[in-house]
């Protein structure tokens, strides 16, 4: 007898990764949620249900029969939070919990600038997306049966943030060597191992309560990472962009081509993927975040293994590489 | 952090596990290093974040002979980055046989092999943002890149290795906020080291003097100290502490200061290539990762070995721009834009003499006639290398006509009657200037001649083309603008005897325990190469070799601490 298992936010990237692992488990059968109908469709025999995750009542009707929930949900920072509150209050309330694996992020850090274990409190000012992470995992500390995932940049095929996005502007040659500006650490984590750690999230009993950090152990620098990736694509010579051209672009053009995708979003959709990258402060910020993620517990409690940068590379660029760099779908943006 | 001297109380006493004096190329790669350790360092900078008048002053000096050595204040700055902050940005490695012991190179022979740097080359080139440690074509690029010379394929000289370019990178502005965020790095400027203080017994350094041009004074005490400063300065900061070494320290056998070594270089001859434009390239190509690669012809190991020749490097380089019978615009657009060029780049610009009113009528001819081309040019300078972060590295002129001339870098012979010494000026400080006398041999004049003679040859044998130069003028012209600025090698050479050497293969000075010098002054000979590439990897190895003497736990050394981290 199978479990059955409830992931919120299933269309997304990790959601959809994360449906196939169950899938392919063996022990779990999947039970996709989702807002959007539309995106729910699909060939094969995977249970949907169509839901607005902050809604309590829908939520208790969705969980019943089932033994775990994986939140995957993306959104604002009322859904986020939302969301979260009404997952736990509805877990809390039934006779026998479900384990639930939560996506926070390592957003919860905020301006950290060092190694930083499970136990670090956050530095600086959170944003919007890390200070609504951040109450959700307030609100999960009273339900030991949460785990809750930091992950760092999850990347691989179909990731339209850190994949599609960095793939586009390594094309236009509005990202490569970043010089000073690229001195941060990039905690890359690739999307199988982030499907792998939520299978055994939900089935080790010692994760019960706990946070984990997921990324590559030792990860590369965002130089790095933007060179070798370039270099997988074949968007080479990789350009040196100088501080001053990234510091212009996020303060003067990222407003305006924000704005602009806003709208054109709301009209034509299509345009709007044509229009281009926008490269918001934030990035410039994270570009030289000197943040390392530590992840000795994710390895000794859920036994992970991290797939090679190499190996990680190869795939994505092999995704991305066949389409047009303007015509994937790479514009829903909201981070992991 | 970093903090000036100018804002320490006067006589302060500050301490460290390690004192690194001079926060140019060595100097801050190895503070890099000890970022985020649990070892305290202090990393002393003459200067401040800009160049100022007065402390670059402290520079000044006399020289022998002024045709042949470059006032010793040019081409070397006392400020945070050190002479990064004007570099070329040439990279490239020492081969195997300079490290060798050569019977027809006098004095030669290091303590060590190339396979000992080889570790810490790959960081050092990373450093320099020159990419990968691939030194050859077939290394460096996975597609086919362009020959020099489409076909010719010398005995003597190989055409398959490489130079790489950094970008060029200042040192301080590349690296200046890791060192602000290093608590364990305190980076002083404004800090002077005006004496370097041994114990009564002479066998260990007690504190260093430091002062500042305000007037004020203070000392540093620490386990080791390191003398990061060029090759000029670290003679002459040795030679300066006599105060328990009447000598100077290190020079019990009077060697600081002699073997003084710079590069042979200079530009020679008319060359005519009998080969399609198209097959010639003597520019550069991009590597994968954006990296400026140009292959030279080098001089083969077993050639330098049959024929006793020191080492050597030629590029194909454009006639002499100083000359307008070349008729080409562009080079006569940047002969008449010397005036806005630097001191040590425009050296070359220049001619010999002093030019007629015919000559510089001849250049405005020919800019008028190459305006086209002279424009184009332009905009290349303008967006190549003014605009971008990662610069052209040199002026590339194709010739259509297939002109060239031979641009040559050879090592010169260490010789202990080639030194820096003491003056009895002193400067602003108190210090006394260095006068320079630096000399070259008849072995330097040798590999120069033969080795471009060689190359001559080749070409007229695989029918290259023709090569005309005048074999009697060879050392006129190796000497044309002196010694080659910049690069000043071997004052404090490495060794394994203290008899003939000043520091161990560790960089220490023989007799001091804990005194060491990370610096192109510990190089015992001079390769072809450009020292920066080798002097940073010698300082990595220094910081792994200090490391390990501290012996304490080390967290991992990448991470910068920060105190805001601890508040978990």
């Amino acid at each position: 007898m199978t479990s059955r298992v409830l992931v919120l936010g299933a269309t997304g990237f990790i959601g959809k990764r994360v449906l196939g692992a169950l899938g392919a488990s063996g022990w779990a059968s999947p039970v996709a949620a989702s807002r959007r109908r539309a995106n729910l469709a699909g060939a094969d025999q995977t249970e949907r249900v169509q839901l607005d995750a902050t809604d309590a009542g829908q939520l208790r009707r969705a969980m019943e029969g089932v033994t775990a929930v994986v939140n995957c949900v993306l959104g604002n920072s009322r859904t986020i939070i939302e969301g979260a509150r009404a997952l736990f209050s509805v877990a809390g309330g039934m006779p026998r919990p479900p384990r639930i694996v939560h996506f926070s992020s390592m957003a919860v850090y905020g301006d950290a600038a060092c190694e930083v274990d499970e136990s670090a409190a956050p530095v600086g000012r959170l944003s919007a997306y890390g200070a609504a992470k951040f109450e959700t995992e307030r609100l999960a500390a009273a339900n030991p049966s949460i785990v809750t995932l930091r992950p760092g940049i999850v990347y691989g095929p179909g990731g339209a943030q850190w994949s599609g996005r960095i793939a586009q502007l390594l094309y236009a040659h509005r990202l490569g060597d970043l010089g000073r500006g690229g001195d941060g650490y990039c905690n890359l984590v690739y999307i199988d191992d982030v499907a792998e750690a939520v299978l055994r999230a939900l089935q080790s009993p010692e994760a019960e309560g706990k946070a984990f950090n997921l990324s590559l152990p030792d990860p590369p620098t965002w130089n790095e990472y933007l060179s070798r990736y370039a270099a997988a694509l074949g968007a080479v010579p990789v350009s040196r962009i100088a501080h001053r051209r990234l510091r212009l672009e996020s303060t003067l053009l990222a407003p305006p081509q924000k704005i602009a995708e806003i709208i054109a979003g709301k009209f034509s959709p299509p345009l709007a993927r044509r229009l281009p990258q926008a490269i918001p402060p934030s990035l410039v910020r994270l570009f030289q975040q000197e943040i390392k993620l530590k992840v000795g517990l994710a390895e000794q409690v859920l036994g992970l293994r991290w797939t090679g940068l190499d190996q990680g590379l190869t795939e994505t660029a092999a995704w991305y590489r066949p389409k047009d760099s303007n015509s994937a779908a790479m514009n829903s943006f909201a981070p992991h | 952090m970093i903090i000036d001297s100018y804002e320490l109380p006067d006589g302060d006493a500050l301490q460290a596990d390690v004192c690194i004096i001079g926060a140019g190329a060595a100097g801050i790669a190895m503070a890099l290093e000890f970022a985020g350790t649990g070892i305290e360092v202090l990393l002393l900078e003459a200067g401040g974040r800009g160049e100022e008048s007065d402390t670059q002053a402290l520079y000044a000096g006399s020289v022998a002979e002024a045709r042949l050595h470059s006032p010793p204040d040019r081409y070397r700055q006392r400020r945070f980055g050190g002479t990064t902050t004007i570099w070329g940005g040439r990279c490239m490695p020492f081969d195997a046989i300079d490290f060798e012991s050569r019977d027809y190179v006098p004095h030669s022979g290091w303590p060590l092999a190339r396979e000992a740097l080889l570790p810490y080359y790959a960081r050092a080139n990373r450093l320099c943002e020159a990419g990968e440690f691939s030194y050859t074509a077939d290394e460096a690029f996975h597609r086919p890149t362009r020959p020099i010379i489409e076909g010719f394929a010398s005995a003597h000289f190989t055409a398959d290795t490489l130079e790489r370019f950094s970008c060029p990178t200042d040192f301080a502005a590349r690296y200046g906020h890791k060192l602000e965020a290093a608590a364990n790095v305190r980076t002083v400027l404004h800090a002077n080291v005006t004496g370097v203080r041994l114990n009564a017994a002479g066998r260990s350094v007690d504190h260093l003097t430091v002062r500042n041009l305000r007037g004020k004074s203070f000392t540093v005490r620490a386990a080791h100290y390191v003398l990061a400063t060029g090759g000029l300065e670290a003679a002459r900061l040795l030679l300066a502490s006599r105060d328990v070494q009447q000598q100077g320290i290190g020079n019990q056998h009077d060697l600081v200061g002699r073997y003084y070594m710079c590069h042979l270089a200079g530009t020679i001859g008319a060359i005519k290539i009998e080969r399609p434009a198209s097959s010639v390239w003597h520019g550069y190509e991009i590597s994968d990762e954006g990296i400026y690669c140009r292959r030279r012809f080098a001089l083969r190991e077993a050639t330098q070995r049959s024929f006793k020749l020191g080492n050597f490097v030629a590029r194909l380089h454009h006639p002499r721009i100083s000359d307008p019978s070349h008729r080409n615009g562009v080079l006569s657009l940047l002969f008449l834009a010397q005036l806005f060029i630097p001191y040590e780049y425009r050296m070359r610009l220049a001619g010999a003499g002093s030019t007629r009113l015919t000559e510089w009528l001849q250049h405005l001819r020919n800019v008028a006639l190459g305006s086209t081309d002279a424009a184009g040019f332009a905009w290349h300078l303008l967006r190549d290398r003014k605009l971008a972060e990662r610069k052209f590295p040199t002026i590339i002129i194709h010739s259509k006509a297939n002109l060239y001339s031979l641009d040559f870098h050879a090592e010169q012979q260490p010789n202990p009657l080639s030194r820096v010494s003491l003056s009895a000026e002193t400067d602003a400080l108190g210090m006394p200037r260095i006068h320079i006398d630096w000399r070259y041999t008849r072995g330097d004049v040798d590999t120069v001649s033969r080795s471009v003679a060689l190359l001559a040859d080749d070409f007229r044998q695989q029918r290259i083309g023709t090569f005309d130069y005048d074999p009697a003028g060879v050392e006129s012209e190796m000497t044309r603008y002196g010694a080659f600025g910049g690069h000043h090698i071997g004052t404090a050479r490495m060794g394994r005897e203290p008899r003939s050497s000043v520091v161990n293969a560790d960089c220490r000075i023989h007799e001091v325990g804990n005194l060491f010098i990370a610096s192109s002054a510990t190089f015992p000979t001079s390769s072809q190469a450009n020292p920066t590439l080798t002097l940073i990897a010698f300082a990595l190895r220094l910081s792994a070799h200090l490391k390990s003497l501290l012996q304490r736990p080390l967290p991992q050394p990448a991470v910068r601490s920060d105190a805001l981290c601890e508040q978990t």
